[in-house]
């Protein structure tokens, strides 16, 4: 059985010139990062260690939370954080329909009941839909910070204050955002990242981080990470193995010290140009742009008429768009249990059935650019 | 005096230096980390070690006991039987899906022994997780013949024993599932966590690789809220250059076991072996009264040891809630207060080798030691 879905995304025929993957291009800088790894590899030194907790702290300044622990990947990231907060079976955790699948597996796996509430314009969970579907049962929110762009936290965490609740943010697109002018992992009880390799903060595997500025759930997460072991030889509690892998905090800790901030604001500067260029173009519908939220862009997503055969008609041209997701959560097979129908959530299935994501990554040039604004132009005129 | 670490990851990284760091390079270019050719080229050639159909690969041991135990049903409610001197992620699994983890005492050769765990099947024992413990393989075929009468499931934790045989069998097809681990101190291993499962069932081998990555069947659709665990394609790829040497490095885990054996046999209680298996030795125990007296005169001399494991899982505060108390596995507290591991790995030489020998002989002498058994 074939277990990469992803082939396309690594086609060294150049076929897509203008790629959404732009490993090849970071590897440029291979003799850096791998100086970083083999000082790693010489000491032996391959789970946790002063190079996972150098990253965790660099990585908790540039994000918000006092506090970072580095994990197995953004999936787990959710996961152990459910478990951190004592959530699990006969608890319910609301969150959005139009999101990855993690996001709703870690709660599942957690033993928890999902609850989707819809999302409004701006991709995201709509928080005037929220205080509607809490029940005695629920325990937490998580709310999405999709394609880079912050929820409205403010609104969350009031309701959740209101109402006992603990805030899990799915940050896992949204590394080194800010939400009125405050870094990202200040607006929730726990944020969680994700580096998987397509993310804009990437390491070269699955890996994950969560931020929080609470010692207790810092505390917690440090433990069930690594066996609920205090030392060697006693454990605490029965727990995970979730560690960021040590030559993966290398990668990690080199792009946070030297990359970061012009991968943020070049695909800031690249989404800034699309906007000025395609906002124009009635058949296609982008989110707000609020001013106190500062998306990194993680995905650039629109909603766009006739969105199949744009997509066959970018390809053609050499530019790799692409659908994040066509399917939402709650139409999923895995859902089927939860008996949900087309219709339930109406703004997440128009916009899996209308989205598209554009390349915006930092080695996205001018002239790419241009290309893809003239295809999108073309196709509409 | 003559240095000899407890590990030295660095010997085995030498010698293949280009060939990793080639191998390193062209993942990299690649840009295929998660999943693909590599991954599934690795789990191949962990499938033709284990014995098996199929081979999952996943983020790491633990996760492999935990995926095992959930692609099987059980949870809350169901108990599973394990050994109480195993790591503690043996024990950990259980109560991460929710069951109630049974331990049973073992024996000698600090496997579990069969007739404890008899005494400990209940009508709500769904498994039992043997642990080839330092290498050597479990009495399988005695746990079988306890398990099949009562339709209990066996899960190997082979998480220590890659490359074991029992009577003529790769251990990781002598249960329904097996669980191993290529954590960086095994004897096979990665450069950061890594484990995986071995299986002949190609129903559970399907649900498994589903539940690794998310439920998918393809980028789009889930089938089944699922986990995200898997082996990185970095991973696997120096996985794939290391596979040749497994069978050299396997041997000579034999050959400086058979070496302590002769030296030591006399002087110190060395480990049980049954005739027909093969253990692998991820560690070489020899157990003496005075422990900490002998550990501390060979560190004094340059030897490393260590101590798998000082505290039996029963008596960790994980385990207060458990209705176990100190006493209850009295062959597994009495060898956890006795035994010490001596350095083994490939890179050892001979004369390291006869130097920790020699050092034990001498100060079992000097330090008037008793063998126990």
């Amino acid at each position: 059985m074939a277990n990469n879905f992803y082939p396309d995304q690594y086609d060294k025929t150049g076929v897509y010139p203008i790629n959404h993957n732009y490993l090849p291009q970071q590897f440029a800088d291979k003799d850096v990062m791998l100086e970083r790894i083999a000082e790693v590899v010489r000491k032996g030194d391959f789970t946790l260690g002063s190079a996972v907790d150098k990253f965790e702290e660099d990585f908790a300044a540039r994000n918000g939370g006092k506090y970072a622990i580095g994990v197995g990947s953004g999936t787990d990231a959710l996961f152990l954080s459910l478990k951190a907060l004592g959530i699990g079976t006969g608890d319910e955790v609301i969150t959005t329909p139009f999101t990855f699948f993690a996001t709703v597996g870690a709660i599942v796996t957690s033993g928890a009941t999902p609850v989707f509430v819809d999302i409004s314009s701006d991709h995201n969970i709509d928080a005037a839909l929220i205080e509607a579907a809490i029940t005695d049962k629920t325990k937490a929110i998580m709310p999405v910070h999709w394609a880079g762009i912050p929820c409205k936290m403010d609104k969350i965490n009031d309701i959740a204050k209101r109402h006992g609740l603990k805030v899990i943010a799915d940050a896992c697109h949204a590394i080194q955002a800010t939400y009125k002018g405050e870094k990202i992992a200040q607006w929730a009880d726990i944020s969680c990242f994700s580096m998987h390799p397509l993310k804009n903060l990437n390491v070269w595997g699955d890996g994950g981080v969560v931020a929080t500025n609470s010692k207790s759930i810092n505390d917690k997460l440090s433990l069930i990470r690594n066996h609920g072991l205090l030392d060697r030889d006693h454990c605490a509690e029965w727990a995970y193995n979730s560690r960021l892998d040590t030559i993966q905090a290398a990668v990690g800790q080199y792009l946070l010290d030297e990359k970061i901030d012009n991968i943020t604001t070049r695909r800031q500067a690249n989404a800034a140009y699309l906007d000025e260029k395609l906002s124009s173009i009635s058949e296609i519908t982008l989110p707000p742009r609020d001013a106190e939220k500062s998306s990194v862009y993680h995905l650039y997503m629109g909603k766009f008429q006739r969105r199949d055969e744009l997509q066959a008609f970018l390809q053609q041209k050499g530019i790799d768009a692409k659908v994040h997701y066509p399917i939402p959560m709650h139409l999923q097979p895995a859902a089927q249990a939860m008996g949900h129908k087309v219709g339930d959530f109406p703004e997440a299935e128009h916009l899996a059935n209308n989205c598209l994501s554009l390349p915006v990554h930092e080695f996205i040039e001018q002239d790419a650019l241009d290309h893809m604004v003239e295809a999108i132009q073309e196709f509409y005129k | 005096m003559m240095r000899v670490p407890f590990v030295n990851l660095g010997a085995q990284f030498e010698p293949l230096a280009d060939q990793l760091t080639d191998t390193f390079l062209r993942v990299c270019r690649s840009g295929q980390f998660i999943m693909g050719e590599e991954v599934q080229r690795f789990e191949q050639g962990l499938a033709s070690i284990s014995g098996t159909k199929h081979v999952i690969s996943v983020a790491n041991g633990t996760d492999a006991l935990v995926l095992a135990l959930k692609v099987l049903g059980i949870g809350p409610g169901d108990e599973v039987v394990t050994a109480p001197n195993s790591f503690i992620a043996s024990a950990g699994a259980i109560a991460l899906v929710g069951a109630d983890i049974r331990f049973a005492d073992v024996g000698a050769d600090y496997n579990l022994d069969p007739a404890c765990v008899s005494a400990v099947i209940t009508d709500k024992t769904k498994a039992i997780i043997p642990v080839h413990l330092t290498g050597n393989p479990a009495d399988m075929d005695a746990l079988a013949t306890i398990a099949e009468s009562k339709g209990i499931v066996l899960i190997e934790d082979a998480a220590q024993a890659i490359g074991a045989f029992y009577k003529g069998r790769p251990v990781g097809c002598l249960g329904r599932l097996a669980c191993f681990s290529l954590h960086p101190l095994k004897n096979f291993h990665l450069m950061g966590d890594a484990g995986f499962i071995s299986t002949n069932d190609d129903e559970l081998a399907t649900k498994l690789r589903q539940m690794r990555n998310h439920g998918l069947i393809n980028r789009d659709e889930s089938v089944a809220w699922g986990y995200n665990s898997r082996l990185d394609a970095l991973q696997a790829a120096l996985g794939n250059v290391k596979l040749p040497y497994f069978s050299v490095w396997t041997k000579r885990f034999k050959e400086i076991a058979l070496a302590y054996r002769n030296g030591l046999q006399n002087f110190v209680n060395c480990p049980l072996q049954r005739t027909d298996d093969e253990a692998v030795y991820h560690n070489f125990v020899v157990q003496v009264n005075e422990r900490e007296a002998l550990m501390n005169a060979l560190s004094e001399r340059g030897i490393d040891t260590k101590i798998h494991y000082p505290i039996p899982l029963h008596l960790m505060r994980a385990a207060e809630n458990l209705p176990y108390s100190e006493g209850d596995f009295p062959v597994a507290e009495c060898q956890s207060k006795r035994i010490m591991s001596l350095p083994i790995y490939p890179e050892l030489t001979d004369e390291q080798v006869q130097y920790v020998i020699d050092n034990i002989v001498s100060l079992v002498k000097e330090l008037k030691l008793e063998k126990v058994s």
